[in-house]
């Protein structure tokens, strides 16, 4: 336990005083605006908590998957141009490689999801 | 009021007259009426790239007198690339009613730009709700899910009827001989426009691709038929509305697009928009086009929905992001991305069903 808050902690704490002080003072036509803030913090909070995770695990999942992904093409952005090249010119098309790219793509996009609206998730996949 | 009148209102209101009065003023000399008052001007809700108003007015004199509800459709501020002017809304609007599709009837259009600085057209107001998370959760809206979802199936069929050449129409963009292929490869130059990749985006145009059905003959398609842009009044529909990104193309697009699972409003087991099971929706496309879309059709052109979607979505979020646009909307949808590529992994996963 820390002894102060922390980033998630101030804003799961600004989101209940946004939610249960701020929105009912709110004008009608503001309401909208208050909800989308209110879901930004929680955004913001669970990307802090599991961000760094899920683009770990997806960057060494990429670079198992390119097998040997050259060395310039560490880091996430460049490995997932050269999976999303990969898969347009075919070369996940296939038998083992196609089913090891749908599990890393549908493990990656289940860990983002679960950051930007954790409600879409589907029961099986939680 | 004669006509010195109405050189008189023009002349008191010059100095600040609203959109509305405008218009009104505009409408009084097409209506060829001695003069045209505002009841009621007030901003619709929906519409991130169209601005509607209610316009409720009063004409004196000529064959429009009495009192109507209108609807004043002008472009928004900021647009979007891929929609049509409001000229060329007008027209197809006008080519569908005619062809007796359920919509609003349109009937003035104004493309002189100094009349409010844009052009807008007037359409008659149909009394409905169109609220998607209000219409799927409802029931006393919606008594008969079934009934309204075999109406929105036969209405979206009416649109397909609509076969080029249409002489009115001449100015869309012409059909592409196979609209899914030439769809992936317009998604794809734009993905090749941004600086990130979309591994996952990539997997469904690779899917659509390699599946690519045999085209079905081109038809006018709406491209936004969906809950929350339909007009339902007592259980019945009353219109289908923003034609903004109609065209020439698969039919089937539509089909996908109506019944995705991003626009189920979270009534996800409902397959038709929400609103219904599939079945009364594809019956009442059948009853009036004779085509049944198949499972296959449904699950493709639903990854192609979402695939649409996806560009839309980082679209929005390009102009937030770059286009010198900060809003908080633009930003949240962005992210939604995430979950339209879950769905389409999903969706493909699903495929040996």
């Amino acid at each position: 336990m820390k002894d102060i808050s922390d980033a998630t902690d101030l804003m799961a704490t600004a989101r209940e005083a946004l939610l249960q002080e701020i929105l009912p003072a709110l004008p009608r036509e503001q309401r909208y605006a208050g909800l989308m803030v209110a879901n930004v913090l929680a955004i913001a909070a669970r990307e802090i908590q599991a961000g760094r995770d899920a683009a770990d695990g997806e960057s060494s999942r990429l670079f198992e998957l390119l097998e040997g992904a050259s060395a310039s093409a560490r880091g996430l952005p460049p490995l997932r141009r050269a999976l999303a090249q990969a898969i347009r010119t075919g070369r996940f098309d296939d038998g083992e490689r196609r089913a090891a790219c749908a599990a890393h793509l549908a493990r990656t996009a289940a860990d983002w999801v679960a950051i930007s609206n954790p409600k879409a998730l589907r029961k099986e996949a939680s | 009021m004669t006509s010195s009148a109405v050189q008189m209102t023009t002349q008191e209101e010059n100095a600040d007259a609203s959109l509305g009065d405008k218009a009104a003023r505009w409408l009084a000399r097409e209506m060829r009426a001695n003069s045209v008052s505002v009841r009621e001007f007030a901003r619709l809700p929906g519409g991130a790239i169209q601005d509607n108003w209610a316009l409720d007015v009063a004409v004196d004199g000529g064959a429009w007198r009495g009192e109507h509800r209108f609807v004043l459709r002008t472009d928004a501020p900021s647009g979007v690339a891929a929609s049509l002017t409001r000229a060329q809304e007008f027209a197809v609007l006008a080519v569908a009613h005619r062809a007796g599709v359920t919509a609003p009837e349109p009937l003035f259009l104004c493309r002189d730009q100094r009349i409010t600085g844009r052009e807008f057209f007037v359409m008659r107001r149909l009394p409905g709700v169109a609220a998607g998370h209000v219409l799927v959760r409802d029931a006393a809206l919606v008594p008969d899910r079934d009934a309204l979802a075999e109406e929105l199936g036969a209405n979206l069929a009416r649109i397909h009827a609509i076969r080029p050449p249409q002489p009115e129409l001449a100015d869309l963009a012409p059909a592409a001989a196979d609209h899914a292929r030439a769809t992936i490869a317009s998604y794809r130059a734009y993905l090749d426009t941004l600086d990130d990749a979309f591994p996952a985006l990539e997997w469904g145009l690779r899917w659509c691709e390699l599946r690519a059905p045999a085209p079905w003959d081109v038809t006018l398609i709406h491209r936004d038929y969906r809950t929350g842009n339909y007009l339902v009044d007592t259980g019945h529909l009353t219109g289908a509305l923003d034609w903004e990104f109609a065209g020439w193309g698969d039919p089937r697009e539509d089909i996908g697009w109506f019944t995705a699972r991003c626009w189920r409003f979270g009534a996800s087991e409902r397959e038709a928009g929400g609103i219904a099971r599939v079945d009364p929706f594809l019956d009442g496309y059948a009853r009036v086009s004779g085509r049944r879309a198949t499972r296959f059709d449904l699950d493709y052109w639903q990854v192609m929905a979402h695939l649409r979607w996806a560009v839309i979505a980082l679209q929005q979020a390009q102009r937030h992001v770059a286009g010198g646009e900060r809003s908080l909307e633009l930003a949240l949808t962005g992210r939604i991305v995430h979950e339209l590529e879950y769905e389409i992994l999903h969706l493909i996963s699903q495929e040996a069903r």
